[in-house]
């Protein structure tokens, strides 16, 4: 005995003869979301290397010593700057002192560069 | 993670310590006096024992005259500004006191002048050709009178 005769039996014999159209830039789209779902796992494993490398001994104590000689560095360079201008505070005493009309040679050569009122 | 922010913390506090200790400890001493200055010479020019001691004594024996100076050449200054306030403000000049003014302020640039050579003249006779064209060069560089440095050139 047969089953009676479906009217859409015929429309699911064509659907599955041709595939249906896939729908533009499947591929690119695919990759975006393998992307996006692998993107916090990154991060995960970005933050659990950072501890494993800072769980080496070794890594900790160069790192320490890293920060000490950085910190060493940082103060000469602070240093050298304020003697250079010590230093050129005192050639500016120096010189006043030697020369009393210094000043006034400046300050006259400004009065005179200055525009007359 | 706690060995992680302790080895961090660490390495910051270490860092700080550091710092703070070497930049105290090294701290320049920032006096502008006389010996300041001199200590400056000596540095920078290199001078040996016996030339900083001849320079150090040439600038105590002049400095007195030098200071006096200055304190003339400023209270000459300070009556120049007077002299001018007075001329914008009344629109009158009193000349005889004005040229009385100008002869003492050439008498005093005079003075300052041949002081500052004679200082000069006098250190740079202590110290070796190298020395001698660095100090020149510093005093030129700022300005100083440049017949006091021809004059020894």
């Amino acid at each position: 005995m047969h089953p009676p005769s479906d009217p859409l039996d015929p429309l699911l014999e064509r659907w599955r003869d041709a595939a249906p159209p896939l729908p533009e830039h499947l591929t690119a789209e695919i990759w975006r979301r393998i992307a996006a779902a692998e993107t916090p796992a990154q991060q995960l494993s970005l933050f659990a290397r950072i501890e494993a490398v800072f769980a080496r001994p070794s890594f900790a104590v160069a790192f320490v010593a890293a920060c000490t000689m950085l910190g060493l560095f940082l103060a000469e360079v602070r240093l050298s700057r304020l003697q250079a201008e010590h230093n050129a505070q005192l050639v500016q005493s120096y010189l006043k002192l030697i020369d009393p009309l210094l000043e006034t040679a400046a300050t006259t050569r400004s009065e005179a560069a200055a525009p007359q009122s | 993670m706690k060995r992680t922010l302790f080895v961090f913390l660490l390495g910051l506090a270490g860092g700080l310590l550091a710092h703070s200790s070497w930049y105290i400890a090294h701290q320049p001493d920032t006096s502008n006096g006389l010996d300041a200055q001199l200590a400056w010479m000596k540095s920078s020019l290199h001078l040996s024992d016996q030339q900083f001691a001849r320079i150090k004594e040439l600038h105590a024996r002049s400095s007195p005259q030098l200071l006096a100076l200055g304190t003339q050449v400023a209270r000459m200054r300070a009556e120049f500004a007077a002299f001018e306030n007075t001329r914008r403000t009344t629109g009158e000049v009193d000349f005889l006191e004005f040229a009385h003014f100008v002869e003492q302020r050439r008498a005093v640039d005079r003075e300052c002048a041949e002081s500052t050579r004679r200082l000069i003249v006098a250190a740079v006779s202590v110290m070796t050709q190298q020395q001698r064209d660095q100090y020149c060069r510093t005093l030129l560089k700022s300005g100083v009178k440049t017949t006091a440095i021809d004059s020894i050139n």
